[in-house]
This record gives C-alpha cells, sequence and structure tokens, in this order.
C-alpha cells in the first residue's frame, strides 16, 4: 500500500473517534470530550491535507501528474475534507461544538465507503479529464456538497431538538442550540451551498463547452444536479417569500440532501458521460 | 378574467407546481433511455409502450414540445413575479424616511445612547460630517430641541433577486437563441480523405459546409497501463484549395473555424488498411509483402493467383485475419491468415480439421502468416456552431453578481437623535434592515464606537 492511502485509512479513523466524541460530548453532557473531539478533527483533517499532498506529489513522480480529483475514491476522499474543513470553520465562528455529532459521522461515511468500496490507486487521467476545469468543478462542486451535508445535519438536530419540552427532555436535548439559532445556521448553510452549487453547474458547463461540443446535454448528472438546484431554489424562495422557516426548512434540507446523494452516486447506475465519478 | 390569468402567473404555487413537473419529468428523461440519432433498439420495451414513449416523445424529452412548453410557462412565471413585485422594491429603493421620527428609538439598549459634556451644536456639527462620511444618503431634520438624522446604505439590495430573476431568462433566451440559429453535427472522416458534408444531429439530414475538413492522420496513445492517453486528428481546412487553417485537435481542446466548432468525440478503424503476409514453401524462410484489400498476387510453380478479399481488425475476437482466395486450375479455396494461429490452434484442439480454411497451410505447399496490420483510423468529428453561448455566458456571469447581491448585502437604515438632557447632549443611535441582523450589528457597533470616538 502507497503511503497516502495508509494515512487515508488512519483519518478514517480518526474521524470516527472524533465522531464518538462529540456524541460522548452530548450524551454525558461533559464539556470535557468536546476540545478533545475538536482536536482530533483538527488532526485528523491536517493528516488528510497531508496525505492529499503526498497523493498529488505521487502521482506526479509516477509521471501522470495530475490533482487528486479524477475518480470516485479521491472524490469521496475530497468531500470528507471539505466536510471537516467546512464544519471546523463553523465551530469556530459560532463557539458551539453542538453540531459536530451531527457532521463529523458524514465525512467518517464517505472515507469508510473510499477505503472499503473503490479503487484507491492512482490512474492517470484520461483525455476527456484532461482539463484545466477539472480543478474548479471539482472544488466547487464538493464544497456545495459539504455545505448542504451541514445543513442537513443542521435540519436532523432541528427536529430532535423538537422533541424537547416533552416530559422526559434529557439533558443533551438541553445542550442542543436554541431552534431559532439553528434555523439560522441552516439558512446559512444553505445559501453557502447554493452558491457554490451554481458555481459548479457553471464551471461544469464551460468544461463540458470544451470537451463535448455542448455546454448543456441533459446527460443524467447535469440533470440531477439542476433538480437538486430547483430543490434548493424551491426551499430559499418559501423562505423569502412565503417565509417559511423551522419544521418545514429541515424537512426540505434533508430532502435536499437525498438529491445530492443521488446526484452523486444514484446517478452512476445510469448511463451518461460522468461515468469516471 | 385578464386579472386571474396574471394572478395565477404570477403565483407561488404555479412555480413550485411548474418546479415539481419538470423536475419529475427529468427524472423520466434520465431513466427513458435519450437519443435523437435513431438506430437504437428498444428491444427490452414492449411494442405498445414503444409506441406510447413515441407518442409522447419521450425518446427525445428534452427537445419535446411539451417539455419546451413547460420552460417557456416557467420562464414567463418567472418575468410575470419579477414585474409583479418590482414597484415594491422600487419604492424601498427610493423611500427616503423622514428622520424625525422617534418610533425607532423606543427601547433602545443603554449602549445605543451615548451621553458627553460637549455643546450641542458642536455635536450636531460631529455627526453631520460623520455621516455624510459613511453614508452615500443621508438626512437631517431639526425640530424644537432635537435634531434627527438619517443615513442608509445598500438600498440596491433590494435588486439582487431581479438580477438573478432576468439573468435566469437571458441564459434561457440564450438556450433557445442557439437551439433556433445554431446546429449540432457529426462526421466520420477516414484518414487521408476530406469532406465538406456532415450529418445534422438534433435537425437531422446533412449540411455543406463552406469549406472542407480533411484528416491527414489519427493516432491514439496509451498510458503503460492500457488506460488511453490521447487520440489526436491532424486536421486541415480548405477553402478553394487553399489551407485557411491547420492543426492537432485534441479532447478538451476543439478547434473554430469560420464559427463553427469541431470536437473530437470519436474514433474507429476502416478498412483500407494494409496487411503484410509472410509465404513460405516448406522450410525456406520465406517472403514477406504488403498487400492491400483487392490486391492480387501470383504464387509461383502452381500457376495460382492470391486476392485479398477482407482485411480483419480483430475477427471474431481471435485479432488481426486477412481473407485470401486463391485461384488455381484445381479450383478456389479461400483461406483465413491469422496473426495469433499459434495461440488459438492451442485454444482449440483440432481446429483445423473443424475448420479447414483457418489452416495456414491448406493450399499446399504453401505457408502463410499474417505478420501485422496496419490499420486506418476514421476520426469521429463532433461540430458545433451555437450563437447563443455568450448569452448564456452573460446570463451565468450575472446570477453569481445577483446572488452576491442577494445574499451578502442588505438595505441598512440609521436613525440619529441628538437632544439635551439634564445638562448634557445625548445621541440615540437606531438602525434596521431588510435581512442579515449580524451585518447590522456589525456596523451599527462601528457606527456607535466612531461617534464615541467623536465625543
Amino acid at each position: 500500500m502507497i503511503i497516502n492511502t495508509t494515512i487515508l485509512s488512519w483519518v478514517t479513523f480518526i474521524y470516527f473517534a472524533s465522531a464518538v466524541f462529540y456524541m460522548f460530548r452530548m450524551v454525558t453532557g461533559k464539556e470535557f470530550w468536546g476540545p478533545l473531539a475538536s482536536l482530533i478533527a483538527l488532526a485528523g483533517l491536517i493528516a488528510q491535507t497531508a496525505a492529499l499532498i503526498l497523493r498529488w506529489v505521487e502521482s506526479y513522480k509516477l509521471g501522470i501528474g495530475h490533482a487528486p480529483l479524477s475518480n470516485l475514491y479521491e472524490s469521496l476522499i475530497f468531500f470528507a475534507w471539505t466536510i471537516v474543513l467546512l464544519y471546523l470553520i463553523m465551530e469556530w465562528r459560532i463557539k458551539s461544538r453542538n453540531l459536530g455529532a451531527f457532521v463529523i459521522p458524514f465525512a467518517f461515511f464517505s472515507m469508510a465507503y473510499a477505503s472499503l468500496n473503490v479503487k484507491s490507486g492512482i490512474q492517470p487521467l484520461i483525455p476527456a479529464l484532461q482539463s484545466n476545469w477539472l480543478i474548479s468543478h471539482v472544488i466547487t462542486c464538493f464544497f456545495g456538497y459539504a455545505a448542504f451535508t451541514i445543513a442537513c445535519g443542521l435540519g436532523f438536530i432541528y427536529l430532535l431538538k423538537g422533541l424537547e419540552g416533552r416530559e422526559s427532555s434529557s439533558p443533551f436535548l438541553r445542550l442542543l442550540p436554541d431552534r431559532e439559532i439553528l434555523d439560522e445556521l441552516s439558512y446559512h448553510s444553505v445559501v453557502i451551498g447554493f452558491i457554490f452549487l451554481t458555481l459548479g453547474i457553471i464551471t461544469g458547463s464551460v468544461w463540458a463547452y470544451s470537451a463535448w461540443g455542448s455546454y448543456w446535454s441533459w446527460d443524467p448528472k447535469e440533470t440531477w444536479s439542476l433538480i437538486t438546484w430547483f430543490i434548493y431554489a424551491a426551499m430559499l424562495h418559501s423562505r423569502f417569500v412565503r417565509g417559511w422557516k423551522g419544521k418545514r426548512m429541515a424537512i426540505m434540507s434533508i430532502i435536499g440532501f437525498a438529491s445530492i446523494l443521488f446526484t452523486y452516486f444514484g446517478v452512476n447506475y445510469l448511463p451518461g458521460l460522468h461515468s469516471y465519478f | 378574467m385578464k386579472k386571474t390569468l396574471l394572478s395565477f402567473l404570477s403565483s407561488l404555487k404555479l412555480t413550485i407546481g411548474l418546479l415539481i413537473i419538470i423536475a419529475v419529468a427529468s427524472i423520466l428523461g434520465t431513466v427513458i433511455p435519450q437519443q435523437y440519432e435513431g438506430g437504437q433498439s428498444f428491444s427490452h420495451l414492449s411494442p405498445g409502450l414503444v409506441k406510447v414513449f413515441k407518442s409522447l416523445q419521450l425518446f427525445d424529452m428534452y427537445h419535446s414540445v411539451w417539455f419546451i412548453v413547460l420552460m417557456g410557462l416557467l420562464s414567463l412565471n418567472l418575468t410575470v413575479c419579477s414585474l409583479n413585485r418590482l414597484p415594491t422594491s422600487w419604492k424601498l429603493f427610493r423611500k427616503k424616511p423622514s428622520p424625525d421620527r422617534d418610533k425607532p428609538f423606543e427601547d433602545l439598549p443603554p449602549d445605543r445612547i451615548l451621553a458627553t459634556e460637549k455643546e450641542r451644536n458642536e455635536v450636531i456639527r460631529g455627526v453631520e460630517k460623520l455621516l455624510h462620511r459613511r453614508y452615500k444618503r443621508a438626512s437631517r431634520k431639526d425640530t424644537a430641541n432635537t435634531t434627527f438624522f438619517y443615513g442608509e446604505k445598500g438600498a440596491y439590495s433590494h435588486f439582487g433577486v431581479y438580477i438573478i430573476h432576468a439573468s435566469i431568462l437571458i441564459v434561457i433566451t440564450g438556450a433557445v437563441i442557439g437551439s433556433l440559429l445554431g446546429f449540432d453535427a457529426f462526421v466520420n472522416l477516414p484518414e487521408g480523405e476530406s469532406t465538406n458534408t456532415v450529418h445534422l444531429g438534433r435537425q437531422k439530414g446533412i449540411k455543406k459546409l463552406d469549406f472542407t475538413v480533411r484528416c491527414d492522420k489519427f493516432s491514439i496513445a496509451f498510458y503503460d497501463n492500457g488506460m488511453p492517453k490521447e487520440y489526436r486528428s491532424n486536421l486541415s481546412f480548405l477553402k478553394n484549395s487553399d489551407v485557411i487553417h491547420q492543426g492537432p485537435l485534441l479532447v478538451n481542446h476543439p478547434i473554430t473555424v469560420n464559427g463553427i466548432r469541431f470536437y473530437q468525440a470519436s474514433y474507429g478503424a476502416v478498412p483500407g488498411g494494409q496487411a503484410y503476409i509472410t509465404i513460405k514453401k516448406g522450410n525456406e524462410q520465406g517472403t514477406t509483402i504488403k498487400v492491400k484489400l483487392k490486391d492480387s498476387f501470383y504464387l509461383k510453380g502452381n500457376n495460382a493467383t492470391a486476392t485479398i478479399e477482407r482485411i480483419e481488425e480483430n475477427l471474431m475476437t481471435m485479432g488481426p485475419a486477412v481473407l485470401v482466395n486463391i485461384q488455381s486450375p484445381e479450383g478456389n479455396i479461400r483461406l483465413w491468415v491469422f496473426k495469433y494461429i499459434d495461440r488459438i490452434k492451442e485454444g482449440i484442439p483440432g481446429l483445423f480439421k473443424k475448420v479447414p480454411k483457418f489452416d495456414p497451410g491448406l493450399f499446399k505447399p504453401y505457408y502463410f502468416k499474417l505478420k501485422k496490420i496496419e490499420s486506418k483510423y476514421y476520426t469521429g468529428l463532433q461540430l458545433s456552431h451555437d450563437p447563443g453561448v455568450s448569452i448564456v455566458a452573460v446570463g451565468s456571469f450575472l446570477i453569481i453578481i445577483g446572488f452576491l447581491i442577494t445574499f451578502f448585502s442588505s438595505h441598512k437604515s440609521f436613525w440619529l437623535r441628538v437632544d439635551e438632557q439634564e445638562g448634557k447632549s445625548r445621541i440615540s443611535v437606531a438602525a434596521s434592515s431588510n435581512r442579515d441582523p449580524v451585518g447590522l450589528k456589525r456596523e451599527t457597533d462601528s457606527l456607535v464606537k466612531h461617534l464615541k470616538r467623536m465625543i
């Protein structure tokens, strides 16, 4: 096994540990676990960044140099990286560790899926992928996906928080942030995700225009990204125009995330041009 | 009647309904195979279903009449909604609230009220200067013992959403222009050949270009692991036998000639390649000859003529093979000459008994062996002419600008009141905004900080 994949398989366990500690913190209500969980997540992020750089360098040593964003394995790894990066920035900005237990598991799942089910070797780029648009397209898309992942995590917390107030409200529900704050954070995540998704679609169209002769060809991945875009556009409109908030937004952010998952994975089972992801 | 139609067209219900219908239709389109070139078989579908699907244009759904109508309705809905709301936003943008209002100052937190020993007129002069420096749109009103100020920024943020909607309409316009005035086409061009006729894709039929394209050479390069590395067509474009453009065409690097973009789309082998055949008698060295399709050569001694009837890249997955027809006084013999005959023989015991025409020694005393084939390729070129692209690009760019305005700016209003209380001058600061409370607080804090520094 090459060094970068070894590090990456360790990072999978690091994120698992971090997620577990975030959960300990919630269940026990002891703050002690919080900083530990954050520190471990940060260590994982640093190790993962190093592994990605190593992988990049390694590809150049193989004479097929390209950014580590070129196949399903690399995209899953990058997805986890963007989730943890965005989460840690958010944790630092809002000074609250309550969301970790709902967000870091997504990073762990992505890493675990990559290491268990997907070929991890560095492959050369086929002609269609040899484009400068590869990097900007993949980066914008995955930052969008990561922001929507966080919004989905927030949606779950919002619904959980709704259980509070009934007879046996456990201490960990009380620890969760107020619903207004959750709603506000979820809205901000969706806005960030929406802008990045739009940028991802635009960069993808520019790339398609230089590779396939058409900026839009209704390929399943394109179509599904448009459907996802519609879902989040509808969500933002119902908030702006109708003033929808709270539970409905939480449910919509979960539906939107399901659409993201289908755009990312489900589409691979349909015939189309994006078959290398 | 007119009113109800208009209110229907501008309703959010219509928007949501259309988005759902378009989304569901699009999902159908990703499940049903889409094609416009024809010829694909739908053997896994029952003929009745194929008929229904065809009448609903489901095999080319995204270009079907009903899908275009849906998209048209969505554009209309977007336009009507935006026009409906525009006057409200315009009023909000133009609105200059009178500064002498007391309502904003109700329930003001203590940290928004500053007191100073300084004389009131001096304070008023300072506040006015500061406000005019910070906000382009600022105004003042004096009453008996009180002076009011009003300043605002970001009033343009009311228009962000219209920029987004207009940009989406621009993108759709570009797409419509492209599909009306543009075309897409393809042509398979063998090496060394040229053409000015291409097959239209969606519109069907053929199209004559006002120049000729020639494929000088096609080549493929592979990585060590066998994955393709590069597809390259060396193309020349000619007009009245003058070369107007020449260059390599690669995937991701299209060539534009006279507004038509050429893309490297596919490739394949064509008959017309050359084969090298070794012919020997008994144990002698043998001679290798180069042959093309339909070439004939003489076999000394037997008074026989051999003709090359077929050259195959890969015959029944057994590798390169050539069909030779030998005519001699004794009669006609056809035999396939393979490159990898030894390997094939090992794989199928008793092959020559079963299929005598695979026996390289069938025509005695000669023995034939295929040394190699030099394939001739054709390059598959995709052509497109789309005059709407620059409009779509402008629209996409404006969408992002619209996003930045809508999501990252807000209309912030500030009310300041200067009066006297218990012999001290007093400044009260109130603020409001249409969104982004966090940004408003930051801006207000900064304003208060500057006011404190002044007094």
